[in-house]
């Protein structure tokens, strides 16, 4: 029986009705569910009140039971700064905080961006609620958006971060090493001279160690506890219980030197010092790692320009870039920065857009281009017309992009930080095992007053039972420390999304990384993708039997050809005109014109009648091509529409237009071919042209004549022969088929990245980049691998070696300031490994791209005609 | 105010719980070396320390989080 105290009152938007069968429906579904009473939905204010149980119902099942009815409660993100995390279990306690928070939908946290991702019902849970949550298990929260001064505000937070740990590295370090000089004084040799005797004083030791343990070494107990006090552990528990029992057993043993514990002979002050000193040195590299691999997203901000120059009323003022509006005229000298997206108006300029694109040429803008805000003007001066701001701008939108990326979590993280969460529980059961089996057993069996140190001069000497077992039972906390797992995955994935972001190739997240890295096939759409998507002139035939020069016949019979069509709005006409222009052919009117429908065009030029159409028309006005046949016919067999000219009456030639190949997808396809992968094409084309265009490109398998809506199904059946597959294609129309694939492609969606399905968006509409995507994805996984193998590798070797296993052969122990050593060189490895994919680049970078190789370009036409001389 | 008597509750019985079994495990240690008669009195009282040390750092999230599917559970039934 609830009580009447027990219930909560509750109020939240549903989206989604349009009527009063909507409020019932809504009502409904929710007093269905146990515990709710008093529902009142309301239409005018879409909102749904209630009062509830909480422990028989939650804002979860109010949100289920509202989606199974038809409606929605929408959700809202925010973005969380949290710091005081250190490794992938304090990851797993700020999301299940978050998460418990009634009205949180999901929350995701990013240990190397020390970010929460937030999803949650607004007017349920607030921001602050939020905060409060994190602060309750320990750790500090601020609210974080995308501006820049957040940015700053974060980079401060990060560089205090930097700093403290710096601070605690030099005051752990130098008192570390007086500390070590000084337990080592009886093996200094001739360097005793110079080190006074007094720092070999245990008491003296002890006197330096202190400092260290409660200055530098605090932040471990205090976080320790925090989080044991909410019944959650993670790694600064392993450091506390090291630290402090060195400390602690080194006092007493200085103290009381008769009290049993080892005496003089097991003072570890060194061990708590140095250990210490490791631990702050492994905290400052994680704090400068993540500055560094967050560095991408900075970069992008940065390029935000503060000011631009709007022409209002005839005259320039300079306005900050964030107040300009849609529509404003804005003013742009060589050198600037362009402000917000927009389309030039007027004056002519080259843009450097390698920043957003990673075009590596300036791109030449006249009237009517496309400006992107963000990039640099180089030479000339233009004015344009805002068209987007804000938000919708094109860098805001890659920004956003590259940001949901590096705070998303692939699967591979997410086993990591599983594993590490239930590795520091596992270990101090072990240390628990450890001791008693030293204590009971190990002692009296295997103990030897003459065993050495690992890695050191010194001999155990008569240590007893407690003070041995205990030394083994610490060394095993301090060396299992898995502190280097919850970098591992972030680091590289932020590294590898923001190189990516380099080459103007975004992936939506980091799942799409480990995906693209295990491709086996990567499914191409012909038009658009391979193809430029618009027909193009690729030959021109003269006819022998005129007795004209090849190159002014052929000429001629293109500018007639284009006069002709140049009315007409059929694709293969208009390809035609765009290859006389090309030519700078002059285009007068025709003096009479007529369409022939279905079948060509006829007009008088220059006193001369041309005819331009198919076989059929030229068969009907009994036009006798016979001597061009063979001719047409091996351009039909290419894939090619050949068009029949005849002048006057005569057969003139024939001109074939094709949808032509980019510049690289013959190279695109050859290096992912030598890439292992296996290519197909698929295209509503019928096969011979299809096969035609595979040929050409060098594809593997053609999967022609499949309609737009089949095309997911296709997908489908390579998944079903159990085939990873990448489909590459245009993000809007391919959508399905995008999102049937594991990997979909959106290629050349220009920069309105926003609107794109896909799970990797490539700015520019080169298929090189496709090359960029996936071998950013190898190298990032093969990072992720290699960091996850140098985070687990010390202590899997170490453990056994720390527990004593190798102790009854080898009679050798390893002390804990060697095992700190081991877990700071861990961390120092995976922080370095990750580093060095900064200086990732593709394969298209290094060896320069091969345009043009087995290309026919439309403008390129005049060069690559055949005659049937 | 609710979430934080029920937070409370949990506290508390977890407490019992996981003190409960430190002390039962630190008993134990300690009369086990005692039986054994072997170990100097300061060993045995090193290793109940230490046992209760590491039993405590092991059973409190153990039993905390117990506790809290346990209390919620009972609260939802």
């Amino acid at each position: 029986m609830t009580k009447l105290e027990d219930q909560r009152s509750i109020s939240f938007p549903v989206q989604g009705m349009t009527c009063a069968s909507c409020v019932s429906h809504v009502e409904n579904a929710l007093m269905e569910l146990p515990g709710v009473s008093d529902v009142v939905v309301n239409l005018g204010t879409n909102k749904a009140s209630l009062s509830f149980d909480p422990t028989l119902a939650s804002i979860t099942d109010f949100q289920h039971a509202i989606s199974d009815a038809g409606y929605s409660v929408p959700t809202q993100e925010t973005n969380l700064h949290v710091s005081g995390m250190t490794c992938a279990s304090c990851v797993d306690h700020v999301e299940r905080a978050l998460n418990e928070l009634p009205g949180v939908t999901g929350a995701t946290v990013n240990l190397g961006l020390e970010k929460a991702r937030v999803q949650y019902i607004p007017e349920v849970v607030t921001a602050s609620q939020m905060k409060r949550a994190v602060r309750d298990v320990g750790y500090e929260a601020v609210e974080q958006d995308t501006a820049v001064d957040n940015l700053d505000r974060e980079r401060k937070v990060r560089e205090d971060e930097i700093r403290r740990q710096g601070r605690n590295l030099i005051i752990a370090g130098t008192i570390g090493v007086l500390v070590m000089i000084g337990t080592f004084y009886d093996m200094l040799g001739p360097f005793q001279s110079i080190v006074p005797k007094f720092l070999s004083y245990k008491w003296v030791l002890g006197l330096l160690t202190t400092p260290i343990v409660f200055g530098p070494g605090r932040q471990f107990f205090v976080n320790s506890w925090r989080g044991l006090k909410h019944g959650v552990t993670d790694m600064n528990l392993l450091y506390a219980t090291g630290i402090g029992a060195s400390y602690g057993i080194a006092v007493i043993n200085t103290l009381f030197p008769n009290a049993g514990f080892g005496g003089e002979g097991a003072t570890f002050f060194e061990s708590a010092a140095l250990l210490t000193a490791f631990i702050v040195l492994g905290r400052w590299l994680e704090a400068l790692t993540r500055g560094r691999t967050s560095e991408a997203i900075r970069k992008l901000m940065k390029l935000q320009p503060k000011v631009a120059n709007i022409i209002r009323n005839g005259h320039e003022i300079s306005i900050p870039a964030d107040e300009v509006e849609t529509g404003d005229l804005i003013a742009v000298r060589p050198g600037e920065s362009i402000p917000v997206d927009g389309l030039v108006q007027d004056g002519y300029s080259a843009v450097d857009e390698s920043m957003l694109t990673g075009e590596s040429l300036p791109v030449e803008k006249k009237a009517g281009d496309p400006v992107i805000g963000g990039t640099i003007n180089k030479t000339g001066a233009f004015k344009f017309v805002a068209t987007k701001v804000g938000k919708d701008s094109a860098l805001a939108q890659i920004i956003k992009l590259v940001e949901d990326a590096q705070a998303s979590k692939a699967p591979i993280q997410k086993l990591a930080d599983w594993v590490a969460g239930h590795f520091i529980l596992g270990v101090h059961l072990l240390a628990v095992l450890v001791f008693i089996f030293w204590f009971f057993i190990g002692y009296d069996l295997f103990f030897d007053a003459g065993s050495r140190f690992i890695l050191s001069p010194f001999a155990l000497g008569d240590i007893g039972v407690f003070g041995f077992s205990l030394l083994l039972s610490v060394t095993v906390l301090v060396i299992s420390c898995p502190c280097a797992v919850g970098l591992a995955t972030p680091s590289a994935m932020m590294t590898g999304t923001g190189k990516a972001a380099e080459f103007g190739v975004l992936f939506k997240g980091a799942e799409a990384i480990e995906k693209a890295s295990k491709i086996q096939t990567i499914v191409f759409d012909k038009t658009g993708t391979l193809t430029k998507g618009e027909p193009s002139v690729t030959d021109i035939v003269t006819n022998p039997d005129d007795n004209v020069p090849d190159k002014s016949q052929q000429m001629k019979i293109v500018r007639f050809t284009a006069i002709a069509e140049q009315n007409s709005e059929h694709p293969l006409g208009e390809a035609i005109v765009r290859g006389a222009n090309t030519n700078d052919l002059d285009l007068s009117a025709p003096e009479w014109f007529n369409s022939i429908p279905g079948h060509g065009v006829e007009a008088k030029i220059e006193g001369i009648s041309v005819l331009v159409g198919n076989r059929k028309l030229m068969s009907e006005r009994s036009i006798d091509f016979r001597a061009l046949m063979s001719q047409a016919e091996k351009l039909e067999t290419e894939g090619k529409t050949v068009m029949f000219v005849a002048l006057d009456g005569q057969p003139a030639g024939l001109i074939a237009v094709a949808d032509t190949l980019k510049e690289t997808s013959v190279e695109a396809i050859r290096r992912l071919r030598q890439m292992k992968l296996e290519t197909v094409m698929i295209t509503g084309d019928n096969r011979r042209t299809a096969e035609a265009i595979a040929r050409q490109v060098g594809i593997d398998q053609v999967l022609a004549e499949v309609l737009p809506q089949d095309k997911a199904e296709e997908v489908k059946k390579l998944q079903a022969l159990g085939k990873r597959v990448a489909m590459v294609g245009d993000g809007v129309n391919d959508a399905p088929a995008l999102a049937q694939a594991e990997v979909g492609i959106a290629i050349g969606s220009g920069t309105d990245v926003a609107k794109e399905t896909g799970d990797v968006i490539l700015i520019k509409s080169d298929l090189n980049d496709v090359i960029v995507a996936l071998e950013v994805a190898r190298a990032t996984m093969n990072k992720v691998k290699q960091n996850l193998f140098w985070a687990f590798i010390y202590n899997t070797l170490g453990i056994p070696l720390a527990a004593g296993f190798l102790y009854p052969a080898l009679r050798l122990v390893v002390s804990p300031e060697v095992a700190s050593a081991f877990m700071a060189i861990s961390s120092v490895s995976v922080t370095l490994n990750t580093l060095l994919l900064k200086g990732f680049s593709p394969s298209t970078q290094r060896k320069g791209k091969n345009t043009g190789q087995g290309t026919v370009t439309a403008n390129q036409f005049s060069a690559s005609t055949t005659s049937s001389d | 105010m609710e979430t934080e008597n029920l937070e409370k509750e949990i506290a508390r019985k977890s407490a019992i719980v996981y003190l409960a079994i430190t002390a039962i495990m630190a008993l134990l240690f300690f009369v086990i070396t005692g039986l054994m008669g072997t170990y100097p009195m300061v060993a045995r009282i090193g290793g109940v320390m230490w046992i209760s040390l590491l039993t405590l750092i092991v059973s409190m999230p153990l039993v905390i989080s117990y506790m809290k599917k346990k209390v919620k559970g009972t609260k939802r039934n």
